[in-house]
Formats: structure tokens, sequence, C-alpha cells
């Protein structure tokens, strides 16, 4: 049995020096989870810009862009007229705003005065949105200068500015606090999050398919190269040589997964080694489940080519229908494919965890099944394990 | 002298054509033995079934006294074998290669470092131990080829072709290292396709063609044969006993 441990020893050892193996397995998807964060990332929220020139400069103009500033996705930025008119030659802006002098005294003495939206076509989403907050902005500020002037015309000449200017603030503190209409945004995150969980996990898995079942070349090449029948003939017993073999993928697997989930927890914010640990554990049952089939790969495929072509095929089909990129759920056929993948149940068990809320012995179907593939694949890859190419083995 | 290895109608077949076609012959203690013969002769045949790795269809062989088929475990103690094709990992250094194989046939981590040494000072590899196989030319790679299959101080060694297609230095090298294990005590089965190399180092050849060994004896023996051993050569004794060339 020792000897089998020096084996997977060995082969963890080759596998650190095959750079092209560690470029694959680690490198790539680390690439790819760059990649996929940053697409899923861009469209986190929206932001906008109000281009304004301000060429009235007076408290009612500085309270409606102080609002807007204060909204969270839009900024305000500041131009003189000329500035504007030319950024909007250029097309660098779609959407410009004016305010014209005066309007602050204007409007404070009761004349109805206007800002400016100057627009190229239809001003863009962008503009359009940027209008409808500017106009808000501009109907709030804009409503307390008219409730001051209304209570002031009911009361008459009777009641002096100080008391008005009190029961004005009084009734838009009391709105503020108790609005009469209010628009609550529920923001989603859940949807959002798991679409990352799911690709993250999705990569994480697919690498370890690929890896496990791509190595049954280097099986097979150990068979052709005599290798194999070499060890035979020291004292190793093809079941210590094939024992080995196994340990030292799931070995290499389990590098795979500590580096690949470590870095996945750090994009997700997973939290928690409590969370990580049993990552790890549901890591070593799938490097359990995808050496097992590595293996039974090379088991069956007699030259390079076939070993290489069966791992390509057999990942990318598991992984296109195990959910990697998009949920099966609810999808019909593609459910009922997906229930024959093995990336289904290791998926669905690394985001059950991502989620940093789920336990691993929730997921009993999945460990069943990964268990179940392990165990039928290493059954069916040690029946079949040739340590030599010839076809009439000892 | 003493009988080392003795095959007995030893043969195997491969989809019903006879590879090795019921050979018997006797390797003696401390001898190099040479297996001549051209390519399809059935040379790495018969390696492979007395090495224990391929099992005859019929005959046996006891080697140190010891079936191959019976008590194999026996036999492998007292084996080294060095395969025709390179078989080693190239991504590792050569050290590493030797070690891991050490430990494969029971030796200590320190008993298998120490041994590497020994054997790469052996095959004439002792300042390179370190690189990488990859890189090394075919000659090194034959040598550490050679280097893991003395890493348990074998009784027997089996050498199948380890010179073909090598540069003339790492050949002679080669030479060097089997006639020094000769001489502390090692008995070596040598196979061949190079008549010259047999001729040169082999204390006695066995002649193989089409799975059969068709004369055994010393090279001076063979060539009497066949005429004056000091003018004639093997080439000429395959000739005379096939109607063929030896290098077809
Ligand atoms: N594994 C095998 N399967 C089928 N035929 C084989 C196998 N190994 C060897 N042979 C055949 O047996 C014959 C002897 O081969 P081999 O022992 O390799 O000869 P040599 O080593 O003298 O070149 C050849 O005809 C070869 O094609
Ligand atoms: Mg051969």
């Amino acid at each position: 049995m020792g000897r089998a441990f020096h084996l997977a020893r060995l082969e963890l050892k080759r596998y650190f020096a095959d750079r092209a193996d560690l470029a694959f397995g680690i490198a790539l998807p680390i690439v790819l989870f760059a990649v996929m964060t940053g697409a899923l990332g861009e469209n986190a929220g929206f932001r906008a810009t109000m281009h304004v020139a301000d060429l009235d400069g007076g408290p009612l103009a500085h309270r409606i862009l102080g609002q807007v500033n204060d909204s969270e996705s839009i900024s305000v930025r500041r131009y003189t007229r000329d500035e504007l008119a030319d950024a909007l030659r250029r097309t660098a802006i779609l959407t410009g705003f004016v305010i014209p002098p005066g309007f602050s005294a204007s409007i404070e003495s009761g004349i109805p005065a206007s800002i400016v939206v100057e627009q190229r076509g239809s001003g863009g989403d962008e503009g359009q949105i940027v209008v409808g907050v500017v106009r808000e902005a501009a109907r709030k500020a804009v409503s307390a200068i008219e409730l001051r002037r209304a209570i002031g015309v009911l009361a008459g000449d009777s009641a002096g500015d100080e008391r008005v200017d009190e029961v004005v603030q009084q009734l838009l503190t009391e709105a503020h606090h108790h609005p009469s209409v209010e628009v609550v945004t529920d923001p989603m995150h859940v949807p959002e999050a798991s679409e990352l969980d799911r690709l993250l996990a999705g990569i994480v898995v697919m690498f370890l398919l690929f890896s496990a079942t791509l190595s049954a070349r280097a099986l097979i090449a150990e068979r052709r190269s005599g290798t194999l029948e070499r060890l035979v003939t020291t004292q190793l017993s093809p079941g210590e040589l094939f024992i080995g073999k196994f340990l030292g993928g799931v070995g290499r697997a389990m590098v795979q997964s500590f580096l690949l989930l470590g870095l996945a927890f750090a994009v997700l914010g997973v939290a928690g080694p409590l969370a990580f640990a049993q990552c790890l554990i549901l890591a070593l049952v799938v490097a359990a489940t995808v050496t097992s089939v590595g293996l039974v790969v090379a088991a069956l495929a007699r030259t390079d080519e076939q070993a290489a072509f069966s791992a390509v095929l057999v990942t990318m089909i598991m992984s296109v229908f195990g959910g990697t990129f998009f949920p099966t759920a609810g999808a019909g056929w593609l459910e009922v494919l997906s229930r024959f993948s093995l990336n289904t149940y290791a998926v669905d068990a690394f985001m059950g965890l991502f989620s940093g809320t789920g336990r691993l012995a929730d997921q009993e179907l999945e460990l069943a099944v990964l268990g179940g593939v392990a165990i039928t694949g290493l059954v069916i890859a040690r029946t079949m394990f040739r340590v030599s190419s010839s076809p009439l083995q000892s | 002298m003493d009988t080392y290895l003795q095959a007995e109608a030893l043969a195997k077949r491969f989809d019903g054509v006879a590879a090795v076609d019921g050979i018997s012959f006797v390797i003696r203690t401390k001898e190099i033995f040479g297996l001549l013969g051209p390519n399809g002769a059935g040379k790495t045949t018969t390696i492979r079934m007395l090495s224990t790795i391929l099992a005859p269809d019929a005959g046996d062989v006891r080697i140190g006294g010891h079936s191959v088929i019976h008590e194999r475990d026996e036999v492998r103690k007292r084996i080294g074998v060095c395969p025709q094709e390179l078989a080693l990992y190239p991504e590792l250094s050569a050290f590493d290669n030797l070690v891991f194989f050490g430990r494969m046939t029971g030796l200590s981590g320190r008993a298998a470092k120490a041994r590497a040494r020994a054997v790469l000072a052996e095959v004439g590899l002792e300042d390179r131990g370190g690189e990488t196989v990859k890189k090394y030319s075919g000659g090194m790679k034959r040598r550490v080829n050679i280097a893991i299959a003395l890493m348990n101080r074998p009784e027997l060694l089996f050498l199948d072709e380890p010179t073909v297609g090598i540069d003339p230095q790492s050949r002679n090298k080669i030479f060097e290292t089997v006639l020094g294990l000769r001489d502390e005590g090692t008995t070596v089965l040598y196979t061949t396709h190079y008549m010259e190399e047999a001729d040169r180092l082999c204390d006695r050849i066995g002649i193989m063609d089409r799975g059969r060994i068709i004369a055994v004896g010393t090279p001076a023996e063979l060539k009497r044969q066949v005429g004056d051993p000091a003018r004639t050569t093997l080439e000429e004794v395959f000739l005379r006993l096939t109607g063929r060339k030896l290098r077809d």
C-alpha cells in the first residue's frame, strides 16, 4: 500500500512539472473566472451623468442640481454654455441641460421659468432617464416655493413671514417622513448572485473533469512506452498500480480544487472557513468521481487520439447539459438530459455551499449520485485496467 | 559454470501466429548472453516472458531456481528490466526517476537516493542527474533507461536493444557499463540486431529467427560453423543458417 502512495506522490510531482497541464487546469479557468465576473459585474448598476450649463447660479438651481447629484446613479457635470453646445455638436453627449439666467429669481416671484433640455435625436436611453430624474428634482424644489407662496396668500398679510416659513417647513418635513405616494425599490440581488455562483461552480467542475479525463492520455502513453510494464516487474502489483494512479488523480484534482475554490470564494465574497471546508469535502467526492471517469476513458481508449477525443466529448456534453452555462431546471427536455450529467449534481452541490447558508449534509442526492458514479467507474476501470498495450496480457 | 536461467519449450502466439516458437536455452551465471536476430524475430517477446510480464502459452523458465510462472515475486526480486522503449518519466529529472523506481522495488527513501547516485555514476551521468530527462540527448536517455534497471542490484539484467539509434559515445559508455556489471557478477541477457555489437560484447550468443533459436554458442564457435573464425563475421553465419541477410 505504501507503494501506491509513492506512486500517487510521483503523479503529483509530474503534475507540477508539466507546465502545459498546470496552465490548462488552473490558469485557464482563472482567466475564465475573470472574464465571467467582469461580464456579469457590468450590469450591476445604472450610471449616468447630467450635463448642465447653469447660467442662473441661483439658490433654486443649486438645490435642484444638488438633489440630482445626491441620487445614487446620476452625477452632475457642469459646462459653460459654449462647452455644452460644443459637446452636443460633437456628439460627445446626447442630452444637455441649460438653466437660463434669472431662473431662480423668476420662480421665487411666481413667474414660470423653464430648464431647457437640448438633445440630439431622442437623447438616448440614458438621456431620457436623466431628464426624468431632473424633472422630478425640479418639481420637488419648486413645490416647496409654491407651497410657501400659497400659504402666504391664504394667510394674508396678517401672518408674518416667519410664521409662514415655519408652517411650510413643518409640512415639508411631515411629507418627507410620510409621503403619500412612495415608489419602493426591492433590489433583486438573488438571481444575479446565483448566476455568478453557477458559472464559477460550473467552471470549477468543468475543468476538474477536463483535467481528469485528459490525463487518460498520459496513462495510455505509459502503457505504450512500457513504464506500466516496468512497474509491474518491480514489485508493484497491478492492483497497487491502479490504486496509485487513482490516488494521484484525486490529489491532482484536489490541488486544482483548492486553488479554484479559494478564488471562487474570494470573487463571490463567501465568508467562512466552515463553508470552505465543506466545499473541500465536496471537492474530494467530485475529485474521486472525475478521476474514476478519467480511468474509464483510459481503459476504453486504445490511442492517444481516442482518449483526447473522448475527454473533450465527455467534458463538453456533461458541462453543457449539466447547467454550467445556463440553468436547466424547468427547461423541459433539457432538464431531463441534465439528470444524466455529473456536472448537474456537482454544480448544484457547490452552488448550495457558495450561498453561504447551505450545508453539505443537505446535498444527499448530489453526494449519492457522485459517489455512485465514482464507485461504478472504479469497478469498470479496474476490471478493464491493462498494464500492457498487447492484447494478450498475463 | 552454473546455469542461472533455464528456458524450456517457451512459446507465445499472437493472433494465432507464433512470435516465439518453443525455444529452449540456458544462460550461465555471470555471463553476457546475446540474443541476436532481425526485427520481428521474437527477442522482445522472449524478454517479456522471461521477465514475468507476459505469460507464456507453453513452457516455463527458471531464474535463479524460481519459475517465472509460479514464483513471480521471487523472480522479480532478482531481475532488472531495461525495455526497448524508453520507459521513464521525461518531465522529471534522472535522479527523481531513479529514486522513484528504487522505492518501487522496495528501497527506503534514503537507500534509494544513495543507490541513485551510485547508479548515475555507473552510467556516466553523475554530473547531470538533476536535469529533466526531456533535455537529454537520445543516448543519455537510454543510459537513464538502463540505470533504472540497476536500482535493485539485479542478479540478472535484461537489456532489450539498448543501443538503437544513439551516438557512438553513449554506445561505448553502455558497453563499458555492461562489461563492468558482468565483472561485478551480474548476469546479462542482451538483445540486438547489430551483429558486430553481439560479437564484441557477448560471451555466448543465441541466433534467433522467426521465433526460433537456430544456433547457440560463443562467437568463435558460431563462426567456426562457416569457416575460419578469424575471417568470418556473424553476418555470414546468419546468411548461411537462414539464406537471408541479417538486416533487411
Ligand atoms: N503485442 C503483440 N501483439 C501482436 N503481435 C505481436 C505483439 N508483440 C509482438 N508481436 C509480433 O510478434 C513477432 C515478434 O515480435 P518481437 O518479439 O517484438 O520481435 P523483436 O523484438 O525480435 O523485434 C512480430 O511479428 C510481432 O509483430
Ligand atoms: Mg524487440
